[in-house]
C-alpha cells in the first residue's frame, strides 16, 4: 500500500512538473519577463481551481472527459427536451429559459440524469447476474451472490425489521432495498474516473426523499386509517385553531424529508470538493512539491469516500426505515409510547383499532 | 453502527425493534411538541408577511398573525406537554 501511494504521488508530481503551464513559466523566466507578469499568471491559477471544481461537481448538458492538466475532451451536448411554453427570453442577465411557474417543464437529459440511468442499468445487470434464478438451490454460490445476499439480508433484518417492526417491516423492505442499492450505485459511480455523482445533485436527493415521504405518509394512513391520519394533522386542538395548527403540522411533516435531502446531498458534494481542493492545492500554491503531501491526503480522502458511499446509502435507508416505523407507530400509539394503561385517554384514541 | 441488538420484547407486541428505533419512537412526541412551538411562530410570521404583501396592509397582519402564531405554538406545546405528563 505504501509503495503504491509513493508511486501515485511521484506520478502526480511528475505530471505537475511536465505540465504545459509550468513549461510556459520557465520560458517566460528565461526570456527575462517582468515579475509582475509571472504573478498575474499565478493569480490566474488561483481562480481556476474553484472554477474547475464547481464545473466538475455541477450538473450540465455537456458530456465530456475531463483530462488532468488539460482541456476536457468534448463528447457532445445532450438533447434538450422541454414541454410547454419554453422560448428563451432576453433579460438584463442574458437569455433566460422560463421556469415551471411560467408553463415550461424542462425534462432535458443532463450529466447526472445519465449517471442515474447508468446506475440503474448497472444495478439491473448486477442483480440479474447474481440473483438466485434457480429456486431449487437456496444457498447462493460465488462471491458476488454472497455479497449481494449479505447486503439484502442486512437491509431486511437490521434496517427494516429493527426500525419498523416484525409485522410491518417486510412489507416495506422492497422499497428500502431499492433505495439502498440505487443510492449505493450512484455514490460509487461518482468515484469512477470520468463519471459523476448523481447524489451530489440536490434535485436527485430531493426526489429520493420525496419517495420516502410518500411511502411514510402511505404507511401512516395504512396504520391509522385516513380519519386517524387527518386527525393527527390537526394536532388535537379546538377546531377554530385548525387554520393555524394544520399548516404547522403539515410543515412538520416536511422536516424529515428535508433532513434526508440535505444529508445525502451535502455529504456527497463535500467529499468531492475536499478531494479536488486537496489536488487543487498543488496549483494554488504553485509548487509541485505540494503534491508529496496533498496526493497522499487526497488518496486517503478517496478511500474515506469509498466508505462514505456505503455509509450514506445505509444512513438514508436507516432513516427512511425509522420514519416509516414512526409513521406506522402513529397508528399504534397505545402500544409503543405510552404503555398499556391509559392509552385511550389521548387525542389519537380514534386511531385505535 | 447505530443499530444495536434488540432488547427483550418489553412492549409485548411481538416486535424486535432496535435501540435507535425504540428511542426515536419514545422521543417522537417531544420532538413533535418542540416543532409545534417553533412551527407556530414560523407559520404566523410567514403567513402574515405573505398576506400583507397580497392585501397591501403592511405591517399589521404580520404583527397580528405573528402574535397569534406564537400564542398557538405555546398553546400546542403546553397542551402536548400536559398530555405527555399525564401519561407518564
Amino acid at each position: 500500500m505504501r509503495k503504491a501511494m509513493v508511486l501515485i504521488a511521484s506520478l502526480f508530481a511528475a505530471a505537475a512538473w511536465a505540465s504545459p503551464e509550468h513549461g510556459e513559466h520557465a520560458a517566460v523566466e528565461e526570456h527575462g519577463a517582468p515579475a509582475g507578469e509571472h504573478g498575474a499568471a499565478a493569480g490566474e491559477h488561483d481562480e481556476n481551481v474553484p472554477e474547475y471544481i464547481i464545473h466538475h461537481v455541477s450538473d450540465s448538458r455537456e458530456m465530456e472527459f475531463e483530462v488532468p492538466l488539460g482541456k476536457p475532451i468534448h463528447l457532445g451536448t445532450l438533447p434538450s427536451w422541454t414541454l410547454g411554453n419554453c422560448t428563451p427570453k432576453m433579460t438584463d442577465h442574458g437569455e433566460v429559459v422560463p421556469g415551471i411557474t411560467e408553463g415550461c417543464l424542462d425534462i432535458s437529459l443532463t450529466k447526472h440524469t445519465v449517471m442515474m440511468f447508468v446506475a440503474a442499468g448497472l444495478l439491473l445487470i448486477t442483480l440479474l447476474i447474481w440473483s438466485n434464478s434457480d429456486k431449487t438451490k437456496l444457498v447462493p454460490r460465488g462471491t458476488g451472490a454472497n455479497l449481494i445476499e449479505m447486503l439484502v439480508l442486512f437491509v431486511r433484518d437490521e434496517l427494516a425489521i429493527k426500525n419498523i417492526g416484525k409485522e410491518e417491516g417486510p412489507r416495506y423492505t422492497p422499497y428500502l432495498l431499492t433505495a439502498f442499492f440505487f443510492i449505493l450505485f450512484m455514490n460509487l459511480l461518482g468515484l469512477v474516473p470520468w463519471m459523476s455523482t448523481a447524489t451530489g445533485n440536490i434535485a436527485v436527493t430531493a426526489s429520493l426523499a420525496l419517495c420516502t415521504f410518500i411511502v411514510t405518509q402511505v404507511a401512516g394512513i395504512r396504520a391509522a386509517g385516513l380519519g386517524g391520519y387527518l386527525k393527527h394533522l390537526t394536532g388535537g386542538v379546538a377546531w377554530w385553531l385548525w387554520p393555524i395548527m394544520i399548516p404547522v403540522e403539515v410543515l412538520g411533516l416536511f422536516t424529515k424529508p428535508f433532513a434526508l435531502t440535505m444529508r445525502l446531498f451535502a455529504n456527497m458534494l463535500a467529499g468531492h470538493i475536499v478531494l479536488f481542493f486537496l489536488l487543487g492545492l498543488i496549483f494554488i500554491l504553485g509548487h509541485p512539491g505540494v503534491a508529496a503531501v496533498s496526493v497522499p491526503f487526497a488518496f486517503a480522502i478517496y478511500l474515506l469516500e469509498l466508505f462514505v458511499a456505503f455509509v450514506q446509502a445505509y444512513v438514508f435507508t436507516m432513516l427512511s426505515a425509522l420514519f416509516i416505523g414512526m409513521s406506522v407507530a402513529m397508528g399504534h400509539h397505545g402500544h409503543d409510547d405510552h404503555g398499556h394503561e391509559g392509552g385511550h385517554s389521548h387525542d389519537h384514541g380514534a386511531a385505535h383499532h | 453502527m447505530a443499530v444495536k441488538e434488540p432488547r427483550e420484547d418489553k412492549d409485548g407486541d411481538g416486535s424486535e425493534l432496535g435501540e435507535t428505533a425504540r428511542q426515536m419512537r419514545a422521543a417522537q412526541p417531544y420532538i413533535g411538541a418542540v416543532w409545534k412551538l417553533t412551527g407556530g411562530a414560523v407559520v404566523g410570521v410567514l403567513g402574515g408577511y405573505w398576506l400583507d404583501r397580497w392585501l397591501g396592509t403592511a405591517p399589521w397582519l404580520l404583527v397580528g398573525l405573528s402574535l397569534v402564531g406564537i400564542c398557538v405554538g405555546f398553546y400546542g406545546f403546553l397542551r402536548e406537554m400536559a398530555r405527555l405528563g399525564k401519561q407518564k
